[in-house]
């Protein structure tokens, strides 16, 4: 569904990103892995088009969207929640949803935010009430709603775990798994905590320094000490 | 009591006209923080444009109307022409480019126009009513000031918090990058925000230009108790800049009531000062502070 094809990526003068190709399935999580910067974040933000790529190009159901804006991406639907619970302060929790997917019809929006309320039952309950109020992990949980509030057939997850209590992240995660599984959602999901999120993933990707230096399936990578102790490091 | 009261009230329409004038400095910082200094070089211009059209077809009505269309295109042009190239350069440049859109927009008005004043008359009648026995400083034209003022606040209101667009808008202004990745045409936004803020503007420009007469520079002292009223009520607050724009207008009725009208810029330079000393991040701002 989401292919990325030989994306070389610089942020700033450093070269972040270096040939890195993946596909991204629909139906299940892919997660990419790594320490703190080896890159996750530049190829998240380089999918949702907020970074422009130097080589490689980004497909999608197989049309080329390399260098799209964000806002022609998400509506194309890949939805990027971005790091650091990237919800607004100063709207209400339902003002946050509905800025998602403003171009999609009035019975679309209605259904989706259903959906995320079934989801989210704490988004419902707070739906007045300003997004500042939110604890960590209801900021996170508004964050993927207002995501899933564009209808996105691709998910892609930066660093959720950030900040948050493991229970907690063990459970925003393993709902974003059972999505991907019940409604066939692409979800690429971005972690330092890769023993969490190695957990809920189909397949697991090693990033260090801007190039994968692993992949395969989340199993086998989750037990591979070498590769623990040289790139994870725990 | 009887001087004070009627200071106060002699104050009430200049004041609901700067808060509009605040209002639209306000919406344009939202949108782009940047303060348009050339807000009410564009209301004087639009101005022109509604006593021409009056001129023409007696219509008072129709020439606020055209005005207000003006308004809109003035404020697209200058954001699309002047501001986003700037910016993409420096934002401090946009903020000296408006004083050179100010300077022409005056000097084009001069062209047009000439630079001799220009009477305004109201359309309706601007003599004070007349109740217990004296004649109150507070006209037919003072009330359709106000009427004005507060139909399009209310309107506006509406509109920012309970329309799609009007939520696209604050959320561009508060966060565009998550704007962005939501689907918003952000740069629609902004420019809606300059539009919005032209209409404003002209009609503030209509409405205040009966109270003295016109001309290019006529506005230009409006500009500073409108920047005053704006950064009191933390320049980023539509409620902050309709209070505050009124209340700014009640203390400069006071301060040339009690003393003279030529101390009135002074006393908005003081209040800015205690401001930006006191409560720097502004009296109803979302920020928590503010350099200075």
């Amino acid at each position: 569904m989401l292919r990325i094809d030989a994306l070389s990526v610089n942020y700033g003068a450093v070269e972040a990103l270096k040939n890195v190709s993946l596909d991204v399935p629909p139906g299940r999580v892919t997660a990419v892995i790594g320490a703190n910067g080896a890159g996750k974040s530049t190829l998240m933000r380089t999918l949702a088009g907020l970074e422009k790529p130097l080589a490689g190009r980004v497909l999608f159901n197989d049309e080329d969207i390399t260098g799209s804006k964000p806002e022609d991406i998400v509506r194309m639907g890949i939805a990027l929640v971005p790091e650091g619970r990237s919800t607004i302060p100063d709207l209400t929790v339902e003002e946050n949803l509905k800025l998602g997917g403003m171009w999609r019809t009035h019975a679309q929006r209605a259904t989706s935010l259903t959906r995320v309320y079934a989801l989210f039952p704490v988004l419902g309950e707070r739906r007045h009430l300003g997004a500042d109020t939110l604890s960590g992990g209801e900021r996170q949980q508004l964050a993927i709603g207002r995501a899933l509030m564009t209808g996105p057939q691709a998910l892609l997850l930066d660093e959720p775990s950030l900040g948050l209590a493991p229970l907690i992240v063990t459970q925003i995660l393993e709902l974003v798994e059972h999505m991907a599984r019940d409604s066939g959602l692409a979800v690429l999901l971005v972690e330092q905590n890769a023993a969490t999120a190695l957990r809920v993933a189909k397949t697991g990707i090693v990033l260090n320094l801007g190039e994968i230096v692993k992949s395969g399936p989340a199993r086998e990578i989750a037990q591979d000490e070498e590769l623990r102790h040289a790139y994870l490091g725990y | 009591m009887i001087d004070f009261i009627d200071y106060l009230l002699g104050g009430i329409s200049s004041g609901a006209i700067i808060a509009l004038m605040a209002l639209a400095l306000v919406l344009v910082w939202r949108s782009t923080r940047v303060v348009n200094f050339a807000q009410l070089g564009q209301a004087m211009f639009t101005t022109y444009i509604a006593l021409t059209v009056r001129e023409l077809t007696g219509s008072w009505f129709l020439g606020l109307i055209i005005a207000m269309a003006a308004g809109l295109v003035v404020g697209v042009i200058v954001h699309f022409l002047v501001i986003r190239p700037v910016k993409r350069l420096d934002t401090s440049g946009a903020i000296i480019a408006t004083f050179g859109v100010l300077i022409a927009l005056e000097a084009l008005a001069a062209m047009v126009w000439g630079g001799d004043p220009e009477a305004f008359p109201p359309p309706i009648n601007n003599s004070g009513y007349e109740a217990f026995g004296r004649i109150w400083p507070f006209s037919p034209y003072d009330l359709l000031v106000l009427a004005s003022v507060v139909f399009l606040v209310l309107a506006l209101s509406v509109v920012f918090t309970r329309t799609n667009v009007g939520l696209a808008m604050r959320a561009s202004a508060f966060n565009p990058e998550v704007a962005r990745l939501s689907g918003v045409r952000v740069n629609r936004m902004l420019a809606l925000g300059w539009a919005i803020a032209g209409l404003v503007g002209a009609v503030a420009g209509v409405l205040v230009a009966p109270l003295s007469t016109l001309s290019p520079t006529s506005f230009d002292i409006f500009l500073v108790f409108a920047f005053t009223a704006a950064v009191i009520g933390g320049l980023d607050s539509l409620v902050g800049a309709v209070a505050f724009g009124i209340g700014t207008g009640l203390v400069i009725a006071l301060v040339s009531g009690y003393s003279d009208s030529s101390n009135a810029p002074l006393v908005a330079l003081v209040l800015l000062v205690l401001n930006l000393l006191f409560k720097p991040e502004g009296v109803f701002s979302h920020h928590k502070a503010r350099a200075v």
